[in-house]
């Protein structure tokens, strides 16, 4: 059986094992929507009033009942009710996906837009003053985590310079583009400048393996400029790693970046999340970690599958 | 952090010159050998002040040289927390990763051996868990059985089971079909015997490069977990802890921002600056497949 | 072409980064108040939603019967005048005969009625039911007087009725179901629409009884990080923003052209013994730590001294003077012989209990705690719990000590009635009652002379304060950080934005 098809076969049996998992995860946390609704209050009501609560919750079920459901749902279509929302999950989700979807998009173009060239040069350069300094700035900026480097952004920038991006309501790009880019272009920095490091060092040190390649030498003593044996020649395989790479950083963002969408006051996919466990609305955390780990898996095998076409050393069989 | 894993993957830097490569890692063995010392001073109480004692009247006083690093809300000295912080922090990474290597690599190795059914059940399971953010796991774990250091440690610890259990898996599994493994199968060896002997020993210098990166990622998840909250506990100190404070005194105390922020930085500078160092020096020639 | 030439990434950040700039803070639309606060409101049912973030929000668009003023006074609202019998077992309200809501029909004592009988139908899970279970009927003589008939004298009443979790819905929408999708209310502001977490609009009620909105709407944003919403107010993104974090208020007074209003509120910072668990059982030991506590320090720490020392009663017409209640000078000598005659000469050892960032003081209060008790040889053991675990861990009672915030009410009865009497819902929280408490709160009930009621309470309020079941600390001030052009606004002690509907905008 070819990896591709033998990849699809796992897909449902993973998404299963996520279903499975999260359903009852986002159960053994302790406390309920009821006291999540009303916190302290909810001593005040009597037992009759918590009964007909549970009922509405749906918490009157037992967990098999519940899971049953919710599948026999998922099965359709259809992920249930967001008890914050009031809302359809699905549709809460659609309502989020698009921005955690440019913010990924946006941190991506971020990181090779500084990551590539800097990488590609250092290369050409090594050894050089240049080279080691893009070398040394790719390592503290790998090293800095992705929220430290909001936190002193917005600190730098708003104490320093009295300047902000726009964090009021979120505008969908479709409605107003520049307002749109003004408020995440911020957070795309900060998530882009993390990963722009890994970036220079993975095509740095691939463009540095293919410039020694024979071919490479040999294009280069008959005489071809360097210039055009960079661009033509080295430039496309060295791209390889830096797709893969860069695919499954994707796959990651797509889950929505927690803590940079908590600093920026973005709401994500990963506030989403985060906002529905802490007030235990279950069918929005089970639909939105399943659609995060759905996007995750897609996003994986597209890049294995790309790896396998771009480089046909790859034999996925002898792995 | 997801950003990290997959560089150091495939990140290599073989053609480094002898001289600079042995800075960067001196630097980087510099860098981990302080932050140790530190951590073990902070342990055996060897801090300049006592990192929990409250002086309130002494608060938020800027750096200076009775208070280095200068004093938090409650007037600790932030010198003395910040080498409580590095402490607790290094302790939480240290058994985290140390939890998800061992773990990981019984998986792995059990995968690779016994193939068929547990391959498939085993790995299914590593790319559930792998399928989760890694904060989201680990954020969920943390609700189940509420915020400590030792939940960190556990959340942490299955975070980076998969990811183990994937290094482990791959040169295990051609291990197991390189002729040796058969020679010494026909020479009667136990199975138990090829299992310890050479498939373990052909896994050092990967497991040991992992698991130098793993610490520096380690770190940076114990540091974004205790600043959500759900890490470390006050009154004890971590560098996210510190930073999750830190955040609404900026403006009145910035040093208290700045201070764990460039602790934390070099922290996971020194590990990943190792880490590149081990991989070159003990496998030159890994190419990491992508699992 | 020897040499390839890359854009320098530097040069590539700057210019994202003048991008970013020249994108910001673009003006306010012309009347709309563009504000932030850091926590949304969790749902739309006036009646169910507890949540203070809630209230606020619900507040700008339902109305109760009656409202508090800037003074926590009783005013008109939906009723233009209400009476006691003299015996306080019969109320009478008059509806305002110009409150409409917002679907254009009049407000109606039919309506009066459906919404206390939603509140009392156990099938709502109104939490303010426990309030109103003294009503025994509610009359509709006609269609603009109504008349609640109670089973014993209950004056305190009429300040349950003053909150938004008993705001007056229509009929219609109690019988559709449709309360808590849409929201139709009598109040200043009409909703427009809401996404949780997120951001929300209101437009101006050109129809309200209550008197002219001078602005078009409102946009509120919510930010979770309040030093996000010191830098929007810094860059004037936005033009009127509640503040929680006394940290960030300290920095308003700072900002050009910002105002900051702060009020004290009624809700109040204290430490909560469990009156039932080991060495608290004991009387000396509760006033052990009363007295081994530095209010004042704690203040100072975790507050920035943003507030003031506060008994039992937080409510201006009631309070006591704090110098007279019980060890409420710091007295280390006094607590460790009142420990020692309890049987803990060497103190014992406790865990302490906080939620996690609610309040955003609670950290920091526990830390102060642990190190002052720790002076007397209390050892506290810090536990931070994520919010919906503390709460239930302190329904249950499961707690040795517990740092809270706990909501203030304008009238003692109504804030106390639930801990502090016999038949109290949460007894089973505080743990401790004795005779004096009860009566002297029964009779604060009953009593309808306001200067009579003063004696009962600040008799309670002593004698609350000396049995130490709970330690009082202190309470806060409610903060709101207007900009210049934004004129008008009025805090109160409730922290409510009621205020909104009087202020007017210049530009």
């Amino acid at each position: 059986m070819s990896y591709p098809i033998r990849r699809l076969l796992v897909f449902p049996l993973v998404m299963f094992g996520v279903s499975v998992f999260v359903f009852v995860a986002i159960r053994l946390v302790p406390g309920d929507a009821i006291t999540a609704m009303l916190g302290t209050e909810s001593g005040l009501l009597t037992p009759v009033q918590r009964e007909a609560l549970t009922v509405y919750f749906g918490l009157d079920q037992s967990w098999a009942v519940q899971f049953w459901r919710w599948l026999t749902g998922v099965m359709q279509g259809d992920l249930g009710i967001s008890t914050t929302f009031g809302k359809p999950v699905l549709s809460v989700i659609l309502q989020h996906f698009p921005l955690t979807l440019e913010l990924a998009v946006l941190s991506m173009l971020v990181a090779l837009a500084i990551g590539l060239p800097a990488g590609i040069y250092a290369a050409t350069r090594q050894d050089s003053f240049a080279d080691l300094a893009i070398r040394v700035v790719a390592m503290i900026g790998q090293s800095t985590p992705g929220f430290v480097v909001g936190l002193l952004l917005i600190f730098v920038l708003s104490v320093g310079f009295g300047i902000l991006p726009q964090m009021g309501t979120f505008v969908p790009f479709s409605e107003d583009p520049l307002r749109n880019l003004g408020q995440m272009i911020l957070p795309a920095l900060t998530l882009g400048t993390a990963f722009a490091a890994a970036v220079i060092r993975i095509s740095r040190s691939a463009m540095l393996d293919i410039l020694r390649e024979d071919y490479v030498r040999t294009a280069r003593s008959k005489g071809m400029p360097r210039g055009r044996v960079v661009w033509r020649h080295a430039l496309p395989n060295a791209l390889i790693p830096v797709v893969t790479l860069s695919g499954v950083e994707f796959g990651y963002l797509l889950g929505g970046a927690v803590l940079i969408e908590q600093i920026f006051a973005l709401p994500g996919l990963g506030r989403v999340v985060l906002d529905a466990i802490l007030q235990r609305d279950y069918a929005l955390v089970q639909g939105s970690v399943l659609f995060i780990a759905f996007n995750f898996m897609v996003v994986n095998l597209l890049v294995d599958l790309a790896y396998a076409a771009l480089d046909p050393r790859i034999r996925f069989e002898s792995k | 952090m997801p950003t990290q894993h997959l560089t150091h993957a495939s990140g290599l830097n073989r053609n480094d010159p002898f001289a600079e490569r042995c800075c960067a890692t001196l630097f980087g063995l510099a860098l981990v050998a302080a932050f140790t010392l530190a951590a073990v001073l902070a342990e055996f109480g060897l801090t300049p002040y006592d990192p929990l004692g409250q002086d309130r009247i002494a608060r938020l006083q800027a750096p200076s040289v009775a208070h280095l690093f200068g004093t938090d809300l409650f007037g600790r000295d932030v010198l003395s927390r910040l080498m409580l912080g590095i402490s607790q922090s290094f302790t939480v990474s240290f058994l985290a990763v140390g939890a998800a290597s061992l773990v990981g690599t019984v998986l792995g190795l059990a995968s690779a051996w016994f193939g068929g059914f547990w391959d498939g059940a085993i790995m299914r399971l590593m790319d559930v868990l792998l399928a989760f953010p890694a904060i989201l796991l680990a954020l969920l774990i943390i609700a189940i059985v509420g915020p400590s250091g030792l939940t960190s440690i556990l959340a942490i610890a299955i975070v980076y089971t998969p990811i183990f259990t994937r290094v482990v898996r791959g040169p295990a599994l051609s291990l197991k079909q390189r002729e040796f493994v058969d020679a010494a199968r026909t020479f009667g060896s136990s199975r138990r015997y090829i299992m310890t002997q050479h498939l373990a020993l052909n896994l050092v210098a990967p497991l040991t490069v992992q698991i130098t990166l793993a610490l520096a990622w380690a770190l940076v998840t114990e540091a974004g977990l205790s600043f959500l909250g759900l890490g470390t506990q006050p009154p004890y100190a971590s560098l996210g802890l510190m930073l999750a404070d830190a955040r609404n005194l900026m403006e009145l105390a910035p040093w208290l921002l700045w201070i764990p922020a460039i602790g934390l930085m070099f922290a996971v500078l020194g590990f990943n600056l190792l880490g590149d160092a081990l991989r070159d020096i003990l496998d030159p020639k890994t190419r990491r497949a992508l699992a | 072409m020897q040499k390839i030439t890359f854009m320098n990434p530097l040069v590539s950040v700057g210019f994202a980064l003048m991008l970013g700039t020249s994108m910001l803070a673009a003006p306010a639309a012309a009347d709309t108040i563009k504000m932030a606060w850091s926590q949304d409101a969790t749902g739309l049912d006036p009646h169910k939603q507890t949540a203070f973030s809630s209230i606020r929000f619900l507040e700008l668009m339902y109305e109760p019967l009656v409202r508090l003023d800037t003074e926590a006074e009783i005013v008109p609202a939906v009723a233009s005048a209400w009476s006691f019998n003299d015996a306080a077992t019969e109320l009478t309200i008059t509806i305002n005969p110009n409150a409409k809501f917002h679907n254009g029909a009049a407000v109606t004592a039919a309506d009066v009625k459906a919404s206390y009988e939603r509140i009392l139908n156990e099938e709502t899970s109104a939490a303010s039911r426990a309030n109103f279970t003294s009503i025994t009927s509610i009359e509709t003589p006609d269609d603009g007087t109504v008349i609640f008939k109670l089973s014993e004298p209950n004056v305190p009443i009429l300040t349950a009725m003053a909150s938004i979790n008993s705001a007056i819905l229509p009929a219609s929408a109690i019988k559709a179901g449709t309360v808590g999708t849409e929201v139709v209310g009598s109040g200043p502001f009409v909703f427009g629409s809401w996404n949780p977490n997120s951001s929300s609009s209101l437009k101006a009620n050109p129809d309200w009884a209550g008197g002219n909105v001078a602005i078009d709407g409102l946009e509120i944003n919510v930010l979770p990080d309040e030093t996000a919403i010191l830098a929007a107010l810094r860059t004037k993104q936005i033009d009127f923003a509640l503040i929680n974090d006394p940290f960030v208020a300290t920095l308003i007074p700072d900002v050009k052209g910002v105002q900051l209003i702060k009020k004290p509120v009624l809700s109040y910072h204290v430490l909560q013994l469990n009156p039932s668990r080991g060495a608290l059982q004991k009387l000396g030991v509760r006033q052990a730590i009363s007295c081994a506590v530095d209010r004042q320090d704690i203040l100072d720490t975790a507050l920035l001294g943003e507030g003031s020392v506060t008994g039992p009663l937080t409510m201006d017409a009631y309070k006591s003077d704090v110098s007279e209640l019980f060890c409420y000078e710091r007295d280390v000598e006094k607590a460790k012989s009142l420990l020692a005659k309890a049987g803990y000469p060497d103190g014992f050892s406790a865990k302490i209990m906080a939620a996690s960032g609610e309040p955003p003081t609670a950290a920091a209060e526990a830390q102060v705690l642990q190190s002052q008790l720790a002076e007397v040889g209390i050892k506290l053991e810090i536990e931070i719990k994520e919010l919906n675990v503390y709460i239930d861990a302190w329904l249950a009672a499961d707690f040795d000590m517990a740092v809270a915030l706990n909501g203030g009410r304008p009238d003692p009865f109504t804030m106390y009635n639930r801990y502090w009497t016999k038949a109290g819902n949460l007894q089973k929280v505080s743990n401790y009652i004795d005779d004096t408490l009860d009566s002297l709160m029964i009779q604060g009930r009953e009593e309808t002379d306001p200067a009579k009621r003063k004696v009962i309470f600040a008799k309670f309020d002593k004698h609350l304060a000396e049995m130490s079941p709970w330690v009082w600390l202190y309470t806060g001030f409610t903060y709101a950080a207007v900009q210049d052009s934004v004129q008008g606004f009025e805090a109160t002690p409730t922290g409510s934005l009621f205020g909104l509907s009087a202020v007017t905008v210049s530009k």
